[in-house]
């Protein structure tokens, strides 16, 4: 069962949970709960509540609750197949001798295996229950280490571009610190290899591929800091890991 | 007699005189969103209003999506009911499951200005009749009953449409 799926029938049960709520509280639809429904207690005394205030024609629903953005996920995937990648990145301040960063907002985002981003051109429709709207970006909040951890697929690639991951990192209240992407290492044994050739599904081989040097991002990344490290294999899957240093 | 099938749309605008908590929530949550995401687009913080950044820089379209992302979980909440439409009993009767956001203006230094609207597009009805001011509509898969089709009585209003008209003998 996928997120969305699981999302959306926990929702259902809360739905269903919160009518009683509902039917007693006497609140207004303008009033905040503040917590998630179908735990709070029913303090309704069935006379419409003590404030002189017209009764609402309907209520709303079940009463909204907080909710992050979807972004916040660890597993990025969605419907989207391919060679497991686990994306671990730590994040520190310059600005104070390299230590780990805390509490910093990480966004990624990254092509699937064919070279496609997730995105609705302009305003197009969208469907509620639609899961893969948003594959392969995700955010997360750095831990006491500096460290988000992804679970993803390696990216594919497409013309112009060599293989990479975007990068946004903000500090806690959200102001932008750095907007970056992370290389891959090449060679003929380089995962980057590997999996564009022997993997499955990823059907474009290295024919035409842009590699780092003839990036136009990261060619003139001479000491190669953009480049992340990489273990595995195509089979179990890779793991990278990437430094990457902001002034907060 | 041909049945004549129709999907409404309903433009919700939430904007920072909006009461409801939900379109609150919607609003805070998609302020915050625009303001971390536009950084993207305007990393030298030239422009203040989402207008001037989308004159100047067209891919900053892509706010669009990316901010509506803040307020896929608010939707779901909705478990499927166009919110604010009532038929004439003042009941919510409209479902959907198709929706479409969008900036209309935004500022990075002013919350004031900053203004979204979700379009609901709402599942098939059936649209029987027209009485006085009200469509007469029913669900189009709606289960049929000893007495017949359930219908509503659906006023039209501001902001709310006919999106589709589909006719079938």
């Amino acid at each position: 069962m996928d997120q969305s799926r699981k999302h959306f029938l926990k929702n259902m049960f809360i739905g269903a949970a919160s009518v009683p709520m509902i039917l007693s509280a006497c609140k207004k639809d303008t009033e905040s709960t503040g917590t998630s429904s179908g735990s709070g207690s029913s303090s309704g005394n069935g006379t419409g509540g003590t404030s002189c205030t017209a009764a609402p024609t309907e209520t709303e629903g079940p009463f909204p609750t907080h909710t992050p953005s979807s972004l916040m996920r660890t597993d990025i995937r969605d419907d989207r197949t391919g060679v497991l990648l686990t994306i671990k990145i730590t994040i520190q301040n310059t600005n104070n001798s390299c230590a780990a960063l805390a509490g910093a907002i990480v966004d990624i985002w990254h092509c699937d295996k064919d070279g496609y981003y997730s995105e609705y051109g302009g305003t197009a429709m969208q469907s509620v229950n639609y899961s893969g709207v948003t594959f392969l970006r995700g955010r997360q909040t750095t831990d006491a280490n500096g460290q988000v951890t992804f679970t993803s697929i390696f990216p594919g690639w497409y013309s112009g571009r060599t293989t990479h991951i975007h990068v946004h990192v903000y500090n806690a209240a959200g102001t932008s610190l750095k907007v970056t992407q992370i290389a891959f290492p090449e060679g003929s044994s380089s995962a980057v290899v590997l999996v564009n050739t022997t993997a499955s599904g990823y059907t474009k081989g290295m024919s035409g591929y842009t590699y780092n040097s003839n990036d136009g991002v990261f060619s003139d990344d001479t000491a190669g800091v953009e480049i992340c490290a990489i273990s595995g294999s195509v089979a179990a899957g890779y793991a990278l890991t990437q430094t990457i240093k902001v002034p907060a | 007699m041909s049945k004549r099938i129709v999907r409404f749309c309903y433009r919700k605008i939430i904007e920072a005189a909006s009461s409801k908590q939900w379109d609150k929530y919607v609003f805070e949550s998609s302020y915050k969103e625009y303001l971390m995401q536009s950084q993207f687009y305007d990393k030298e913080k030239k422009f203040s209003k989402f207008s001037e950044l989308f004159n100047n820089i067209p891919s900053s379209e892509k706010l669009h999506f990316l901010v509506s992302t803040s307020v896929i979980g608010y939707l779901k909440q909705l478990n499927g009911s166009v919110p604010d439409i009532t038929n004439n009993l003042g009941k919510q009767f409209l479902k959907f499951s198709n929706f479409q956001f969008e900036i209309i203006e935004s500022d990075v230094k002013n919350k004031q200005d900053h203004r979204v609207a979700i379009s609901f597009y709402s599942d098939p009805m059936l649209w029987h009749d027209t009485i006085d001011n009200f469509l007469l509509v029913s669900e189009a898969n709606g289960k049929k009953t000893e007495d017949g089709t359930l219908t509503h009585l659906l006023q039209v209003e501001s902001f709310l449409s006919i999106y589709s008209l589909k006719e079938e003998l």
